[in-house]
């Protein structure tokens, strides 16, 4: 039988006081020591080779009251509850319930400062692991995000197709891509013509010709003020849906994206929705027989300022 | 000891944060439990392997994820994009050999853990649950090893599956059931491909993480076996927490398994054969390395002919395995200490030995086929 | 206690210990050498790996195995420096492992310097020995195996195929080429105890009982300023990662054939000194060329003057020179 909480220690000649902890051995699984609380005073601690025999509430001691006084006091920093260590299968062995019951706390791990040392250390090692990964990991994930722009000309159609000025015109045609380790595709895009009055030529351009650069900041292609087609991309400036050419009830034809009802007029500008500029204008050339080549870009959408993606 | 701050310092935000899930969940407890294991007689190095493959697990798991970022399993891209990695994408050569090299490591460390396992008589009661559970994870990094070698689809993969399907092949009754669920039809191709990548990617990974927690599960609930001598007042002077000497001792085992492994990429990068045809053409077909002795011995004329083959393929590596199985309710003495045991010692050298001459015999018969 | 411990015992306790305390440290230095591309192993990278592992007795007994027997493990200027560098590494683990035995298993105390004492007992004996182990070990290899196919090519074996052939003379040379092998190195760590084995016994015993003797060796690993060590070990790191960073070949650094990077890429490497050399000689020739056109116009003018002196006769040849007006831009491509 384990000795039980709370039960009363009686010495040789008399009870000294009751059982307020028990210490287990955490290699055995046995109780090694009873702490002992002297009626109040301070603790001793009591191997259990001086206990003769436990009783349901009762503990007696095969030394003298005054042995037992001689004992150095209980020292609790030495020792760990159950509630702050791990010993499997301790629990099972142990038939007291209420209270403390307490392991040694291990020589080792009594400094603080050297449990800390170790743990940083641990971390530090981490660091050589990890670190050497950090650059080459991101440039890996980054290979396709910034890919050079295709500044190819495409040939989209023939002007003839355009009904009347100041409307828009759907352009389908075919960009060849190449993607990766995939063969050449060929993905369908579009792309709005409007054959411009003067006056919406000058909504456009305000005056002046417009200018487009290359990567390097190289011209590629100035679009002359007084020529008048005028080719938009296909994608709103609002969130990047397709918009198209509709007739307004109360604006009368105008472009119009059915995602959140961004519209604009024959020169690209904002009239009515959430769009934060203008529809973006592309490179076009338009040869005396009426053949329509335009450079493809993309912008990043919902942005003031154009910035161009692809 | 305790982690809580002593009194009249100010909280820092991660004590504070600390706390308030601490308050919820108890989560101080748990890091004790957790953190605070008494390591009988002490941490040692000799203990970080079982960390070290889940160190190895773990970066497998990245690198994979971070090759499927630019691999399709399909047949006609397999390959191209594979080639892609190792050619095109900045420093994709590296995570791939990384992730190459780090199946070997994988193995390696599966070995020097069972071994260890072996020698220690740590599979003995309470631990005998451990070990089978340990068993099963076994099985599944040969697994890993056997469907990743295909998703390159080069020469090397297509042959090595081929092979290896051919062996599954001749196990009584279920034999061609298996192959063809595996192959997804008569010979190897796209559905063979896709399936490999599932269970490469998928089915592989959730067995392996659901089957490492239960290993880890079981191994806390019996603790560490502790060295199989010593006197108890040396073991009890050695003995601290597994937090944070051994975690200490785990992360530098890491730390060197990582550089071993990098070192392993420098010395060979993972270089592609011809894309995967049905003419081998000059290619001598041979599997990963770690298959080698099983492939060397089914060259021996004693497994020639169709019952010679199931003996070599299928009987004796089925046996080996139900011995392993069996292993902790066969040997029943609690008797630990390897030098008192002499038939385990004796069986652990044959075995190591076999493997080696199987492995080094399979190398040396290159020279033959030239 | 332990007084009597055998001199291979010793050897081993303090060798094995420290092989594995330095590894860390000079496998991490030898994977930045491997991506700075200055060390190419050869097919044999566990004898390399064997090789670095045991340092500390190998440093010297390497250069007499490479010059001396001709045999190499790799090439380039990174395993020697590797091996340089291994020494104060060697020096620290032998020190760290050292004091731990001493305290540990022999509870003597461990005397000042330990490190370097040891360390340099053991290079001694390697370099004395692993030649002689290197010689020995690599003579009763191929005499085995000579043996082992000698008794294969006796008649009543002839028959036997190539598989079983193959593992049974692996068997029987493998047998004992390792028997050998490892009674060399029974040897070696006993000569290693027995050199070091005075150092042991001048040690005082240590005072402390075995708990005090555990948490003094404990105490011993942590530095007296724990943050410096820490910070300056994380600065490492960083170190270490940006080199590692710089030296990582972006692209294999073994193309395969069909995936070989076109030849676009390839500007021809400048080389100062090659460039000024041939634009020197190219000004040389077209400033002699251009002396000799004003030579030539200087005659022509001459005979334009004289020619005009005699009338319009002399119109014709003129032109002539005129023609050859050089072009020199055209030819200043470097």
């Amino acid at each position: 039988m384990q000795p039980q909480l709370k039960s009363k220690v009686r010495c040789a000649d008399r009870d000294v006081g009751e059982v307020t902890k028990v210490i287990m051995d955490p290699l055995s699984f046995e109780v090694s020591h009873i702490v002992v609380s002297m009626n109040g005073a301070s603790e001793r601690q009591v191997p259990m080779g001086a206990v003769q025999t436990v009783m349901d509430d009762l503990v007696q001691l095969r030394s003298s009251s005054s042995e037992v006084l001689a004992l150095p006091p209980f020292k609790r920093d030495d020792y760990v509850t159950l509630h702050e260590i791990e010993v499997p299968g301790l629990e099972k062995h142990i038939d007291v319930t209420p209270g403390e019951v307490l392991v040694p706390l291990p020589e080792l791990e009594r400094n603080v400062k050297r449990r800390k040392f170790f743990a940083n250390l641990t971390y530090v090692m981490g660091l050589f692991i990890g670190l050497p990964l950090v650059y080459p990991v991101l440039k890996y994930v980054m290979k396709p995000m910034f890919a050079p722009f295709d500044n190819q000309w495409q040939k989209i159609g023939n002007v003839g197709k355009i009904k009347a000025d100041d409307t828009g015109t759907q352009f389908e045609f075919k960009h060849k891509v190449k993607e990766a380790y995939l063969p050449e595709a060929e993905i369908e895009k579009n792309v709005w013509i409007v054959k411009a009055t003067p006056a919406v030529l000058e909504k456009v351009y305000q005056g002046k010709d417009m200018e487009f650069r290359d990567a390097t900041g190289k011209t590629l292609w100035t679009n002359k003020k007084d020529i008048p087609f005028i080719a938009f991309s296909g994608k709103c400036p609002h969130l990047g849906c397709g918009y198209k050419w509709r007739k307004h009830k109360v604006l009368g034809p105008v472009f119009l994206c059915p995602c959140h009802v961004s519209i604009y007029d024959a020169s690209g500008k904002v009239i009515e929705g959430p769009a934060p500029r203008p529809l973006d204008v592309l490179p076009i050339q338009v040869t005396e027989s009426g053949e329509v080549q335009i450079i493809d870009m993309e912008f990043k959408a919902g942005t003031r300022v154009q910035s161009r993606m692809v | 000891m305790s982690q809580t701050p002593s009194a009249g310092t100010q909280l820092t935000v991660a004590e504070k944060v600390f706390d308030f899930v601490d308050e919820r969940v108890g989560l101080r407890l748990l890091t004790a439990k957790m953190l605070n294991e008494a390591v009988p007689g002490g941490s040692r190095w000799a203990y970080v392997f079982g960390s070290i493959l889940l160190f190895i697990f773990i970066m497998q798991a990245v690198t994979g994820v971070l090759l499927m970022l630019y691999y399709v399993p399909t047949a006609d891209h397999a390959y191209a994009s594979t080639q892609y990695i190792l050619h095109d994408v900045d420093y994709g050569w590296f995570l791939l050999s990384y992730h190459f090299w780090g199946s070997t490591a994988m193995v390696v460390c599966v070995f020097a853990h069972m071994s260890q396992v072996f020698l220690w008589g740590a599979y003995k009661k309470p631990r005998e649950l451990i070990w089978l559970v340990g068993l099963l994870l076994f099985a599944l990094v040969m697994g890993f090893g056997f469907t990743g070698y295909l998703l390159p689809w080069d020469q090397r993969a297509y042959w090595a599956t081929t092979v290896g399907v051919e062996i599954m092949d001749k196990t009584p009754l279920i034999g061609d059931f298996l192959a063809r669920l595996l192959k997804g039809g008569a010979t190897p191709g796209q559905m063979t491909l896709s399936r490999f990548f599932v269970i490469h990617v998928m089915v592989l990974p959730a067995a392996l993480i659901g089957l490492a927690g239960l290993h880890l599960f079981l191994f806390r609930c019996a603790g560490p076996g502790g060295p199989f001598r010593g006197t108890p007042q040396e073991l009890k002077a050695k003995t601290d927490y597994f937090f944070p000497r051994q975690i200490w001792k785990d992360v530098v085992g890491m730390a060197v398994v990582f550089a071993s492994i990098c070192a392993m990429a420098f010395w060979e990068p993972v270089v592609l054969l011809e894309e995967a045809t049905p003419d081998p053409g000059d290619y001598h077909p041979e599997p990963e390395w770690y298959f080698l002795f099983l492939f060397q011995h089914l060259r021996l004329k004693m497994f020639s002919g169709e019952f010679g083959q199931f003996l070599g393929a299928i009987a004796f590596p089925s046996l080996l395995g139900a011995l392993l199985i069996a292993l902790p309710f066969i040997d029943r003495s609690p008797e630990r200490n390897i030098f008192k045991r002499p038939i385990a010692l004796t069986l652990w050298v044959l075995f190591m030995v076999s493997i080696l001459i199987f492995t080094v015999s399979a190398i040396i018969n290159r020279e033959f086929l030239d | 206690m332990n007084d009597q411990m055998s001199p291979t015992k010793l050897g081993l306790g303090i060798l094995w210990p420290a092989f594995w305390t330095g590894l860390p440290i000079k496998l991490a230095i030898a994977v930045l050498f491997l991506a700075f591309g200055i060390i190419h192993l050869e097919t044999r990278i566990a004898l390399a790996f064997l090789m670095l592992l045991t340092s500390p007795v190998t440093v010297f007994a390497l250069p007499t195995i490479t010059m001396g027997l001709d045999s190499h493990i790799g090439e380039g200027v990174g395993i020697a420096l590797l091996f340089l560098l291994a020494i104060p590494i060697d020096i620290w683990a032998l020190g760290v492992a050292g004091r731990t035995f001493f305290l540990e298993r022999l509870r003597r105390e461990p005397p000042d310097g330990l490190g370097l004492t040891l360390w340099w007992k053991c290079a001694l004996v390697g370099a004395i020995f692993v030649p002689i182990l290197w010689v020995a070990e690599s003579a009763t290899t191929d005499f085995s195996i000579s043996v082992a196919q000698s008794i294969f090519e006796t008649g009543f074996l002839e028959g036997t195929p190539v598989p079983e052939r193959i593992s049974i003379e692996l068997t029987l040379w493998g047998t004992v080429a390792t028997g050998v092998l490892l009674l060399l190195f029974g040897i070696g760590f006993s000569l290693v105890g027995r050199v070091i084995r005075g150092t042991v016994q001048s040690a005082r015993h240590a005072p402390e009982n075995y708990e005090g003797l555990i948490t003094r060796w404990d105490l011993m690993r942590v530095p007296a300023d724990q943050g410096l060590l820490l910070t300056a070990l994380s600065g490492v790191a960083v170190v270490l990662s940006l080199l590692f960073w710089s030296a990582l070949p972006v692209f294999t650094p073994h193309p395969h054939d069909c995936c070989k990077k076109e030849e676009v890429k390839a500007v021809p490497a400048f080389k100062p000194l090659e460039t000024l050399n041939k634009d020197e000689k190219m000004i040389a020739q077209l400033a002699a060329r251009v002396e000799l056109l004003v030579e030539q116009r200087a005659k022509a003018e001459l005979e334009k003057e004289r020619s005009k002196e005699k009338g319009n006769t002399g119109k014709e040849e003129v032109k002539v020179p005129e023609a050859t007006e050089p072009a020199p831009p055209a030819a200043m491509k470097p």
